[in-house]
């Protein structure tokens, strides 16, 4: 018989008091216990970035992450990336530079390029693309979404 | 499914002495992976996470110890790995990709054993020591007796891992990693971490570790012994190179064949030995 | 040269819209996390599906249990292919079961769909599932396949061996008889990978029947929800009419999701268990289970005269298509009718079978059997001008189809722009100083620039459109098309727009509902731009003759002096005063005269018949060929000769779009293209070991990442408006990846001296091929 673990989730600044089996990963309750489906499934073993979320403002793979774990971190998804319904600069620049194709990648390209920009707010475009290592898109080449994300700081 | 969160490491040691089919889990970057892919189903899973012992780092006169849960990219951050022990803190800055970095952990990599990654040549390379605790007490051993083969380790029922100690080495010697994928997200295809020390242009000492070359990391003291009292010129290398490639078993999958492998040897050899010359002349 | 038929003038359009970079509409909810995909739907006691894949690449079924998996808790529906209608299906050859029935034919084959109340519960029923097996020889690959005592895959369809599926030979002019003319001949066997489309969304549906109508409602992830509709009706033996399809966003597709997926088992699934159900693979079972591109390989001869006229060409391709057919035959059509290339080769002899053999079946894939053919034929055509003594683009120019030549077959090139694509790529990568004098680069590392011409299709095949008028005087426009990321929604409304002369906030574009949408084939063949872009200015200007019709009653002036200003509004043409807007005409036709304002178009492009006079033609499926279109890539390399790793440091990408609709959507397009292509060239390919699949995962199966691509990846833009596509647009999704594979080698080539025929590009076959360049005593010398 499983156990199941009691916790609470700081999630985007809010509570969310769960039981759940130990084995679950932060991704299965934040899309099917949470609704929260902006968080995307791409490959379940860490290898595509489309799961990503910021926990203490570092990137992680929610589909490699126990909740049970993070009890009192502060996790931070998409859905918590707008504040007072305006666009995060980074979500602004990817939208004016046509940087979204599918868009199945982005919710963590998203995430990624918020956590860069608020330790590097001016990061050259070889520091986005380090810092997009972790997020495989399929579509767009990678070009316009380095370009959208480095024009936050400033540079072309 | 169990789950417990021991907040020290003799309660750990409680849980996985008490439990059969009990497993650490410290990252979650493969543990986890495996799980969702239905590979494994630990019937209790004993998070490290709460264990404040396993994620501090502490500084002594000979060297640094790591917490078994300190994260790669803390290890990759740790200003204080200089010298030979900066071999340890370049593998950790390259190897994966940054998210993984920011969850797997130093002791995971190691428990873990997969000839595929480059974490342990590199704490091979930089003479590391681990501590391991179990119900007899704590021993201390040099990693490579830690790591018996290919997703195996020394470690009896019911011990874990707590430190990683990397002693400072040489004054003057220079650590330094290289790794070769096939694409930068990747394991490597072959890595080279090697510690070497400069007397003028003659190599003092060299110690050599290569990754997905064999079942562990593959150290060969006469490849070592080649090098040192060298010049580093391309014979020394070549031979030092073949003393490699006739102990190494790589690996021979979709990231290259084993004879690729052992083509890559020699050759990566010399790039890495002439970067760390360069560094150990800066 | 002449034109067969006086082509219309290229309308142009109303207002600014057309021809801007406006922000796609649905960025917004992208980047925020609000767009929802299929596996983002719920519907009350939703079930989960998954399927089991067969141990063998090639087995009989002899008996199944399935008892053990209904007894477990939680599980609502057990089927295999006992409980499936006995249909086959397939797009030209019917050979695919829905499950596998009698025996299983690759590794990972579905063999039995679970439905459950939650997935791990689904998949613990997969492996209480029980089938014995009688293993069979199996054939792993085209030449084991094509031997006279192979294992026989399907049941023979008549001459020939049993594991062709498709054989097709294309003869033109007389090439036996010139190669003696010939002062250079090049001839070599030329090998393509399996690579895998690895779209970031999975394959994911999710049905839903109703219990007191029977009706099925579908929402999944695909290209085409006319085609899902009629694939699921065919295999499930129900009524399209009984069948209702609904596309949510979709993850990325590339020619992946163009036949069914999961949907008709899914639609089984939820009919078996009464209840709705969604399967949304995992990422290793999507691997597994769906398809790639076609691995190939080809036999390609070609010769030239001494002042660089290309004579003659003989190939011989050889698709492997894994299990099923699927799209291979027309896959092994496109490729044939390609394998001439983008010239002017007036002796040609091509024969290409595409094989049955024990592995996943490959399929559509974006660029469709052309990026094969394109990679063989762009480094044989550089190793010529090398032969030559030639430059490479000046070769490729002195060849090149102009418009009113004839491409392989007789079709005609009606806008004939290789040559503009290769002089501005000549230009734009400043061509000849990098080549005479490569970049300075680090020790061990080598420099080279290297080009491919490309010529690909545009277009094929039937659409529809409606646009009607809103009381407003907005409107709104129904396809049936797809948007599979690439934009296609937001050009075909700039289409409208600009068709109209309205505003982008003036038109609703609807997504794709069989129910409720006009019939569109597929987002697929580089066609929907094109294709349904012409049907939305067809529609649009019906509507346009209508509003002038009510406007001239209100304006009381004769239609032939109204014209559309921007905004809605329609005025007298020299009298800027004197004008009525579209909500005054809807209101005026609403309830004064005529009726509500609605219009619909319908196309089939018409498809070229091969001219059997000059072209001898045994085998080829029809596959409704379209409109050409051309491009030429540029790609500098740098080749570590330490590893053999190539790296890409920077890419021209010179495509003729007739006229950018949305530059910036036409340009990711282009650059996405090229970095699929630069995978392809480089690191993608499905491996097999025994006949099963030992990288089914994006650990084993790298594509490239941020840090694997030069962000200079220049997209060079040609406008040659021409055409019926809207405002004289042409297609241009599939064109970037057909070139990047060759130009990429051949830039290896210029770098180092090495010959690759192979790809991926491997470190490990750059680094043999170094060595064997290195070692002139080796038969590569």
């Amino acid at each position: 018989m499983s156990d199941k673990v009691s916790l609470s989730l700081t999630i985007n600044g809010a509570q969310h008091a769960l039981t759940v089996a130990p084995e679950r990963t932060l991704l299965d309750v934040l899309r099917e216990e949470l609704r929260m489906t902006g968080t995307r499934r791409g490959c379940d073993a860490g290898d595509c970035g489309a799961c990503t979320v910021l926990v203490d403002g570092l990137p992680m793979l929610s589909c490699l992450s126990l909740p049970a774990r993070l009890g009192g971190r502060d996790i931070r998804t998409i859905e918590g990336v707008e504040s007072g319904g305006e666009l995060h600069p980074v979500q602004r620049a990817l939208v004016q530079h046509g940087a979204v194709q599918c868009g199945f990648c982005m919710s963590g390209i998203v995430l990624a390029a918020k956590a860069l920009l608020a330790r590097n707010p001016s990061p050259t475009l070889d520091e986005v693309r380090h810092a997009l290592g972790s997020n495989v898109c399929r579509c767009s080449g990678y070009a316009r979404v380095v370009e959208a994300i480095a024009s936050v700081g400033g540079r072309p | 499914m169990r789950y417990a969160e021991p907040e020290t490491v003799e309660e750990g040691l409680a849980l996985l002495s008490t439990h059969d089919d009990a497993r650490c889990l410290a990252g979650g970057a493969s543990l986890v992976s495996r799980m969702n892919a239905g590979q494994v189903a630990p019937a209790m899973l004993v998070s490290l996470h709460r264990i404040d012992e396993l994620a501090t780092t502490t500084e002594s006169a000979e060297g640094l110890w790591l917490g078994a849960m300190s994260i790669h990219r803390a290890v990759a951050t740790e200003a204080r790995l200089r010298g030979a022990m900066e071999v340890v803190r370049s593998a950790a800055s390259q190897l994966a990709h940054p998210a993984i970095r920011n969850m797997a952990t130093l002791g995971g990599s190691l428990c873990l054993a997969d000839p595929k990654t480059e974490l342990p040549a590199a704490l091979v390379a930089a003479s590391a020591r681990v501590e391991v605790a179990g119900p007899a007490g704590r021993r201390s051993l040099p990693v490579e007796q830690l790591l018996v083969g290919a997703f195996q380790t020394s470690l009896g029922k019911g011990e874990l891992l707590t430190r990683v100690f990397l002693p400072r080495g040489l004054g003057g010697a220079v650590g330094h990693h290289l790794r070769f994928s096939r694409v930068s997200a990747d394991y490597p295809t072959v890595s080279v971490s090697l510690v070497l020390a400069m007397d003028g242009e003659t190599c003092s000492h060299a110690r050599v570790v290569l990754g997905s070359c064999g079942p562990v990391p593959l150290h060969v003291d006469a490849a070592d012994a080649v090098l040192v009292g060298s010049r580093l010129e391309a014979r020394d290398v070549a031979e030092a190179g073949r003393l490699l490639v006739q102990a190494s078993a790589p690996l021979d999958d979709v990231r290259g064949s084993a004879e690729y492998r052992r083509m890559l040897i020699p050759r990566l050899l010399g790039r890495a030995l002439s970067q760390a010359r360069e560094l150990a002349h800066v | 040269m002449s034109h067969d038929a006086k082509p219309k003038p290229v309308p142009v359009p109303v207002g600014e819209v057309v021809g801007q970079s406006v922000p796609k509409p649905d960025a917004r909810e992208k980047v925020t996390g609000r767009a929802l995909y299929t596996d983002d739907l719920v519907l009350p006691g939703m079930l989960h599906g998954a399927l089991l894949g067969s141990p063998h690449p090639h087995a009989r079924i002899l008996a199944y249990d399935t008892s053990r998996a209904k007894a477990l808790p939680g599980v609502r529906a057990v089927l295999t292919a006992e409980d499936l209608p006995p249909v086959d299906i397939g797009p030209v050859i019917k050979d695919q079961p829905l499950l596998a029935r009698g025996k299983v034919r690759y590794a990972g084959e579905p063999v039995a769909a679970v439905a459950a109340v939650d997935l791990p519960t689904a998949r613990r029923a997969l492996e209480l599932i029980d089938i014995r097996y009688e293993v069979l020889p199996a054939a792993l690959d085209v030449d084991a396949a094509l031997r006279p005592d192979a294992p026989v895959i399907h049941a023979p369809r008549g001459e020939g061996h049993p594991n062709v599926a498709t054989h097709i030979r294309l003869v033109e002019g007389e090439p036996d008889k010139v190669w003696a003319r010939c002062d250079a001949i090049i001839e070599d066997v030329y090998e393509t990978p399996a690579q895998q489309h690895v779209y970031l969304e999975p394959c994911t549906t999710l049905a839903a029947v109703d219990p007191d109508t029977g009706r099925i409602t579908i929402h999944t992830s695909t290209q085409t929800a006319f085609r899902v509709q009629a694939i699921t009706a065919e295999a499930l033996a129900v009524p399209m009419s009984r069948i209702r399809v609904q596309v949510p966003r979709v993850g990325g597709a590339f020619g992946g999701k163009v036949e069914s997926t999961n949907q008709p088992i899914t639609v089984a699934l939820a009919k078996a268990a009464g209840a709705p159900v969604r399967l949304t693979f995992s990422r290793t079972d999507d691997m597994r289970m769906m398809r790639s591109r076609h691995g190939a390989r080809i036999y390609m001869r070609t010769g030239a005269t001494r002042d660089g006229r290309i004579l003659a060409r003989q190939v011989r391709i050889h698709y492997d298509t894994g299990a099923y057919a699927d799209d291979g035959p027309f896959v092994a059509a496109i490729g044939s009718y390609f394998s001439r290339g983008p010239y002017r080769i007036p002796h040609v002899d091509v024969e290409c079978w595409s094989v049955y053999t024990n592995k996943l079946r490959a399929g559509a894939f974006r660029g469709f059997g052309n990026p094969q053919v394109h990679f063989a034929s762009e480094i044989q055509v550089d190793r010529l001008a090398e032969a030559l003594g030639m430059d490479p683009i000046e070769l490729r120019l002195r060849n090149a189809l102009e418009t009113g030549e004839k491409w392989l077959g007789g079709a005609p090139v009606e806008s004939g722009t290789l040559r503009a694509c290769l002089e501005k790529a000549r230009e734009v990568s400043d061509w000849h100083r990098r080549r005479e004098r490569p970049s300075t680069t680090s020790p061990g590392k080598r420099r080279g620039l290297g080009i491919a011409a490309v010529g690909h299709v545009s277009a094929l095949l039937g659409s529809s459109a409606t646009v009607r008028l809103n009381e407003d005087g907005t409107v709104n426009v129904s396809t049936g098309a797809v948007d599979t990321g690439q934009g296609s929604d937001t050009a075909l409304a700039q289409v409208a727009a600009g068709a109209l002369g309205l505003s982008l906030e003036q038109i609703n574009f609807s997504r794709p509902d069989t129910d409720t949408s006009p019939y569109d084939w597929c987002t697929g063949g580089t066609r929907t731009t094109f294709t349904v872009g012409h049907v939305i200015t067809e529609a649009c200007e019906q509507v346009r003759e209508q509003l002038f019709e009510h406007a001239s009653a209100i304006l009381e002036r004769p239609v032939k002096q109204l014209e559309l200003r921007p905004g809605g509004v329609v005025g007298v043409r020299g009298e800027p005063g004197l004008s009525t807007t579209f909500g005054a005409i809807s209101g005026y036709a609403l309830y004064v005269a005529g009726g509500p304002i609605i219009a619909s178009s319908r196309w089939l492009f018409p498809a070229w018949q091969l001219d059997t006079r000059r072209t001898k033609v045994e085998g080829l499926p029809s596959m409704g060929n379209g409109f050409f279109v051309f491009a030429a890539q540029v790609a500098e390399v740098e080749v570590d000769e330490v590893t053999g790793k190539v790296d890409v440091l920077e890419a021209w990408c010179v495509h003729d779009v007739g006229r950018a609709l949305n530059p910036a959507a036409a340009a990711g397009q282009v650059q996405g293209g090229f970095v699929q292509g630069l995978g392809y060239a480089l690191t993608e390919e499905l491996v097999w070991k025994d006949g099963h699949l030992v990288n089914p995962s994006m650990s084993g199966y790298k594509v490239p990442g941020a840090l694997d691509v030069p962000v200079a990846i220049h997209p060079v833009l040609l406008e040659r408006a021409f055409g019926p596509g809207p405002f004289g647009a042409k297609g241009v999704a599939e064109v970037g990846v057909v070139g990047a594979a060759p130009a990429i080698i051949n830039a290896i080539r210029h770098a180092t001296g090495a010959r690759l025929n192979q790809i991926p590009a491997t470190g490990e076959r750059v680094l043999r091929a170094l060595l064997a360049h290195e070692a002139p005593a080796t038969k590569d010398g």
